[in-house]
């Protein structure tokens, strides 16, 4: 019964987006809004005079004077102190504060400290690569950025979320703020932050604690919630106040979690780093980013490498921490004491290394005469440019079969249809997708795009972002299902994964860009490339998870494995493809709106251009705020059909 | 326990020893002059950097410590000088559009460094002898069919410059009456690879372009391939109907009222610093060959003593 119904409503699917396709044919290019690249409406204009205003109040307006400039002051110094320590040289001396030698010595000294001597070593060999990179500086520049991001949202994080851990209602008022921030792609709050916090370190800080305090407050919450009640219980009942209970009971209880969320949001708050330099943020991203501007790949790569080293370094570290605090037999006295002494000998050394470090120049400033950047990113080059001059003309093939074929019949049903037409047959799909709570909220979304004026960009962003989670689906989904049916698949695939998602889109945006050319493909491609470990991994996990039992039944009664694959392995992970639908598009989202550097148009493009053009400030606000709202409208509808599923 | 702790404290403190030891021999003797710690703006294109690179390293040869940040140009990079991020703009292209910030008072305009920018449209080279007349904008709708790609809705594909930079082309297009759509392209990288693909492949493409640049010596013949599009004609305002070309720009250096009345070396380099297109030129094609920036501006600081004296003076 259920089944046909299932049917029915794919046949009726087909009806309706043949109709749709039909109407937006008889009414081609009436009524779409589309406005030139340099025009203004009458709302982007007012927005750009409201952001004009209040950029000329800065000096003087008390909101400016008694509550932003104090935060930005306070964030800068904070970030300037970390930074001449390992990072700037300080005045009067021509190295930083602690050298090179001593930062590697104390985070090995740390490390050790917290988890295991394999773990240090990893640490060293890891910094000295960044170093033999010729990246040290930029290297020191991001953990100074990331330390200060990741100590201010734990400082936010942490509190709040033990406060939404103990209270249901918090939790209840945070929960759609933190939604929020995470699917809001990373290019949208830029700007409105440079705004109130000028282009800087703060900003910067800023912008990657948007990203990184919801992760920190929701591991916390959802730490302190996961607990075991009985001792909780035992505690309350033996006379325990509530404090008492949660410093002496809840809290070490829930220490390896929230470990665990330290981890979390270091990782999120490097994986800002190249964005972040998009307003000043020193570090790694600044190569990354003028790699991609004059387009030498190899230089981009070996920033990119240097991230890479960083965020698997960090990684490794932060979660041995972490299961370090879960091992339940207790260390014997000698344990004990032979670990002491060893922490004592490094802490010592240590010391030494950071006071000499301090004094000596050749300690101080890593040593530039070992240089292998130079090969690394020669051959990514000459790697690059043979992909670009010999393998382009199958791509660009490929590219104007996908643009003819699928780009351009979609752009025109959304984009160059008239506008209430769209809207209309969104809403429509909307009901019988997800319901009639879904349907008015995205009607409501939509309606409000309409009304900015960017209706026409907005529909050319929301094309690309359908056409790449489409691609994703088709690529990821049978990677998926092999990683989930192979162990070897997915121990050979899992490095590529991992590097995948640590790795920046900019840093792969320059050769896609070669093998598409600046083109609205570049960008689908960028965020395929982007988004596919995640559906992949989401993927592989569901299959895998499929119970042993049901396989062996399917074997048993003589299904093959094409069988076995889509008529048990499959509908039993429905649930996972369908998260994995709504992450990919998420993911690509985000990078489609980077696409702008490599001529996808649409909201992208614009909020890049209203960075630089003043007269086109307000427009790119207002792009930015129609990114938001269409991640919104994605999130809800995808959210509420998975539920359906 | 006791030999042990003995151990540690003998160790901790020969480290220490040595290490102070080693203070003593090697303190650094590097002590900062006057000049002071300032910014510099670096923005994405070959020639800038060569400008800021020069600046930078006869700064750096006077004791002054200068912070390269890397910053997308215009509105982002006024901000930033106005929050203290950044001092010196030694290239802005933007004829006027720093207006609001030099009238609230933190950021100055220096003056111009000499170089003169001329934006225009460029036809792949090999099209020239192929097609004749292309370079004139009259012609340009009788071959807009060339140019059509999968992106360019059934017109011509007219490749526009970066967000930042200066751009008409849908004005221009307008005003010359031109079969061709402005497509968004993003940065300068997606302009060379799509140049160099289209000369090598023997491909049409029309794409936007500035002089001074490398460019020229990379992809041969390019300075012919410049579309020529009538003046615009500014004589009679009421008849002008819209922008047809790109004016000649003398490029401008901007700097923070800061650094300007510090009275430091740095500013008197940047109020001084000022040279030619070939100059520049000269720079950018040895950064573009491979060398790093800071060795290019070496190479030319060493070559030209004359001038870079006069800067200091």
């Amino acid at each position: 019964m259920y089944r046909k119904l299932l049917e029915r409503k794919g046949y009726f699917f087909l009806g309706f987006i043949a109709l749709w396709y039909a109407l937006s044919k008889i009414f081609f290019d009436k009524a779409t809004w589309e406005l030139g690249i340099a025009d203004n409406t009458s709302f982007t204009n007012v927005v750009g005079d409201a952001a004009g205003a209040i950029s000329g109040n800065r000096t003087h307006s008390p909101f400016f004077v008694y509550f932003f400039n104090p935060i930005r002051l306070f964030i800068n110094g904070f970030v300037d102190i970390i930074r001449n320590l390992i990072a700037t040289p300080s005045n009067g001396h021509a190295a930083p504060t602690i050298g090179w030698l001593g930062v590697i010595a104390i985070l090995a000294f740390i490390t050790l400290a917290t988890s295991r001597i394999r773990m240090a070593i990893l640490v060293i060999t890891f910094l000295l690569g960044c170093g033999a990179l010729g990246m040290w500086a930029d290297t020191m520049d991001t953990l100074a950025m990331t330390l200060a991001a990741v100590l201010l949202s734990l400082a936010i994080g942490i509190p709040c979320g033990i406060w939404a851990g103990l209270s249901d209602r918090v939790l209840k008022l945070f929960t759609p703020i933190l939604d929020l921030a995470q699917i809001l792609p990373t290019m949208v709050y830029l700007a409105p932050l440079a705004l109130f916090f000028m282009i800087g370190e703060a900003s910067a800080t800023i912008a990657t604690m948007i990203y990184s305090v919801p992760i920190s407050i929701r591991i916390t919450s959802h730490a302190i919630r996961s607990l075991n009640f009985s001792p909780v219980e035992a505690s309350i009942s033996m006379g325990a106040t509530k404090k008492q209970t949660l410093s002496k009971v809840q809290l070490p209880m829930a220490k390896q979690m929230i470990v665990l969320g330290v981890n979390q949001t270091v990782m999120a708050a490097l994986s800002f780093v190249v964005i972040a330099a998009l307003i000043a943020a020193p570090g790694l991203g600044k190569p990354v980013i003028s790699a991609l501007t004059i387009q030498n790949t190899g230089r981009g790569f070996v920033a990119g490498l240097a991230v890479v080293l960083v965020a698997i370094m960090l990684d490794r570290a932060t979660s041995a921490a972490a299961m370090k605090q879960k091992a339940f037999i207790p260390p014997t006295e000698s344990e004990k004491r032979r670990k002491r002494l060893n922490v004592s000998i490094a802490g010592a050394v240590a010391l030494g290394a950071t006071i000499a470090s301090h004094f000596v120049t050749a300690l101080g400033n890593f040593p530039d005469n070992f240089d292998i950047a130079t090969p690394i990113s020669n051959a990514t080059n000459s790697f690059v440019n043979f992909l670009v001059n010999d393998v382009s003309f199958l791509t660009v093939g490929f590219k104007d079969i996908i643009s003819i074929r699928v780009l351009n019949p979609i752009e025109d049903m959304l984009a160059r249809a008239p506008w209430f037409m769209t809207l209309t047959m969104f809403v429509i799909a909307a009901l019988v997708l997800a319901g009639k709570r879904i349907a008015f909220l995205t009607f409501v979304l939509l309606s409000a795009i309409a009304a900015t004026g960017l209706w026409f960009d907005a529909m050319i962003t929301l094309t690309q972002t359908i056409v790449a989670t489409l691609l994703t689906m088709i690529v990821g989904v049978a990677l998926g299902i092999w990683v989930g049916r192979s162990k070897r698949a997915d121990s050979l695939l899992r490095p590529f994964l991992d590097a995948g998602q640590t790795m920046p889109a900019f840093v792969y945006l320059v050769p896609i860009l070669g093998l598409f050319g600046p083109t609205r493909f570049t960008a689908i491609a960028t965020g395929i490339v982007y988004s596919i470990p995640v559906v992949v991994k989401i993927v592989g996990e569901g299959i895998r998870s499929v119970p042993e039992s049901m396989i062996e039944a399917a074997t048993a009664a003589g299904s093959n494995v094409r069988q076995i694959i889509t008529k048990v392995q499959l509908p039993a992970s429905k649930r996972a493809l369908m998260l994995a639908a709504n992450q990919g598009m998420i993911f690509v989202l985000a990078v489609i709106v980077i696409g702008g550097f490599v001529g996808s148009g649409g909201l992208g493009y614009i909020v890049i251009m209203g960075s630089s053009k003043p007269e086109l400030q307000g427009k790119g606000l207002v792009a930015g705020f129609v990114i938001l709202l269409l991640g919104v409208a994605i999130d809800r509808v995808a959210q509420a059909a998975s539920r359906r599923a | 326990m006791k030999l042990t702790s003995r151990r540690k404290i003998a160790l901790a403190s020969s480290v220490m020893i040595s290490a102070f030891a080693m203070t003593a021999t090697f303190q650094s003797s590097s002590k900062a002059a006057d000049c002071g710690t300032w910014g510099i703006a670096m923005h994405a294109w070959n020639g800038y950097t060569a400008s800021a690179q020069v600046v930078t390293e006869v700064a750096k040869a006077q004791g002054c410590t200068i912070n390269q940040s890397t910053l997308t140009e215009g509105g982002t990079t006024y901000d930033a000088m106005e929050a203290g991020t950044t001092d010196v703009i030694i290239e802005d292209w933007g004829g006027g559009r720093w207006q609001k910030w030099t009238d609230r008072g933190a950021v100055v305009l220096v003056g111009a460094n000499g170089n003169v920018g001329k934006i225009g449209m460029f036809v792949a080279p090999w099209m020239v002898k192929k097609y004749p007349g292309i370079t004139n904008s009259k012609n340009l709708n009788k071959y807009a069919s060339l140019f059509k790609t999968a992106d360019s809705g059934g017109k011509g594909a007219w490749f526009e410059g970066p967000p930042g930079y200066t751009t008409i082309g849908e004005k221009m297009i307008k005003a010359n009456k031109l079969k061709f759509k402005a497509i968004a392209t993003g940065s300068e990288a997606a302009l060379i690879s799509t140049i160099t693909k289209a000369e090598k492949n023997k491909k049409p493409a029309l794409i936007y372009w500035w002089e001074p640049s490398t460019l020229f010596v990379k992809v041969p013949g390019l300075d012919k391939a410049r579309v020529n599009f009538p003046k615009n004609d500014w004589s009679d305002a009421a008849k002008a109907s819209g922008l047809t070309d790109y004016p000649a720009t003398p490029l401008e250096k901007l700097a923070t009222k800061k650094l300007m009345d510090s009275g430091s070396v740095f500013a008197k380099i940047v109020k001084n610093f000022k040279w030619t297109n070939a100059d520049q030129n000269a720079v950018a094609a040895d950064i573009e060959g491979g060398m790093t920036p800071e060795k290019a501006a070496q190479k030319w600081i060493k070559a030209h003593p004359a001038q870079v004296k006069a800067w200091l003076a």
